[in-house]
């Protein structure tokens, strides 16, 4: 299941910018969003000569008369074309599934988060064409969407699902705790979904964040070390990959009798549970003093 | 029969440890899925034998620099 970043996070970059800014994050690739359909042959030659990975092709809208270009961009790059959800009219899918089949391209209908859309369009999908040359791209808001019927849906989709698009991941995830994100994925995992997963940014005004985002270092500083006995660190807005060595970082700089309050946006069980197991027995004492729902507080005091 | 891969990078904090017990506890026995993050997840190994020891097998796939993958397998 690879996890790939839309261009239109980073509008302007260069394909072997934004692939370089994949590799660091350790993303598998690249959906390409395609403004002007009409030198996609240009555009398919320049992903070639970069050598950055693409892992889908995205149009805002396809004309009949454009449908053959696109499908044959995405036979020779491999990968499938989503196009966002409306954009044609489902009396069109008998031809442009026979456009994408003797290409041997694939169209990823856009899908938002309905299970009774998302049945009605897998039906569609179902008499136009085969799952080769057709399929689903799911456009998921979970800041805004119900999340509730994604096992239903999930399952509606089937195996034409190739494509989930993930609005607001990244540098904006921490407004979608809570949601029920985390069950939609398990559930998506548990289905043995085996396509991509692209990462698109929500709205425009978060392009700044998602700038920030590709071109961040690694671990941040931890605490603020002016009081020899107690040590506050927040971690909310340390990236998830960079806490658990600003924690123990922490911990580790605590002098006998010094406490170090913990103020995270999950369950620190895990926290303890490590020390337990890597400090020795005794050496600290663990208190979850707040217990969420949304922030907790730990406090560990080193002996 | 695709595998099941649970890339936890996309999943908001708090709801991360759930989403992969949730994961691990749908599973039947010797049955596996791989758990796909952007450091090394060796709290929740402790997590993992704190609650549910004798039950799981853990190997690390890809150990970073920038991804690791580790293959969590329920017992028979």
């Amino acid at each position: 299941m690879p996890l790939a970043l839309s261009s239109a996070a980073a509008p302007g970059q260069p394909l072997a910018a934004l692939d370089r800014a994949c590799r660091g994050r350790g993303l598998d690739g690249v959906e390409l969003v395609i403004d002007a359909p009409a030198d996609l042959d240009a555009q398919v030659a320049a992903v070639h000569a970069s050598g950055a990975r693409v892992l889908a092709l995205r149009v805002a809208t396809l004309a009949v008369a454009d449908a053959p270009a696109l499908a044959a961009a995405s036979a020779r790059l491999g990968v499938p074309a989503s196009i966002p959800p409306d954009a044609i009219a489902l009396a069109a899918l008998p031809a442009l599934a026979d456009v994408f089949a003797r290409a041997g391209g694939r169209l990823l209908l856009g899908q938002r988060t309905h299970v009774g859309e998302m049945a009605a369009l897998a039906g569609a999908i179902g008499v136009s064409g085969d799952l080769a040359s057709l399929g689903i791209a799911w456009e998921l808001r979970p800041t805004t969407e119900r999340l509730d019927d994604a096992g239903a849906i999930i399952f509606a989709a089937g195996e034409r699902l190739g494509l989930v698009r993930l609005h607001g991941g990244g540098p904006e995830q921490r407004a979608q705790d809570g949601r029920g994100l985390g069950p939609l994925l398990a559930d998506l995992a548990l289905s043995r979904y085996a396509g991509p997963i692209v990462l698109c940014p929500s709205a425009p005004a978060q392009l700044p964040r998602w700038d920030a985002w590709l071109t961040a270092e690694g671990v941040t500083a931890c605490g603020n070390g002016q009081d020899p006995h107690r040590l506050d660190v927040d971690v909310r807005d340390v990236e998830p990959r960079d806490r658990l060595a600003t924690i123990l970082g922490a911990y580790h700089a605590l002098g006998p009798g010094a406490t170090l309050h913990l103020t995270v946006d999950h369950d620190p069980s895990c926290m303890r549970y490590t020390l337990e197991a890597t400090e020795p027995a005794g050496s600290f004492e663990f208190r979850t003093v707040l217990h969420g729902p949304e922030v907790w507080r730990a406090e560990v005091t080193r002996r | 029969m695709a595998p099941i891969d649970l890339d936890i990078r996309i999943v908001p904090p708090r709801e991360k440890h759930p989403t992969i017990f949730r994961t691990f506890d749908a599973l039947a026995p010797g049955e596996a899925f791989t758990l796909i993050n952007d450091h090394d997840p060796f709290p929740l190994r402790h997590q993992f034998e704190a609650t549910r020891a004798g039950t799981f097998s853990w190997t690390y796939v890809e150990n970073g620099p920038a991804v690791w993958r580790v293959r969590i397998e329920k017992s028979n």
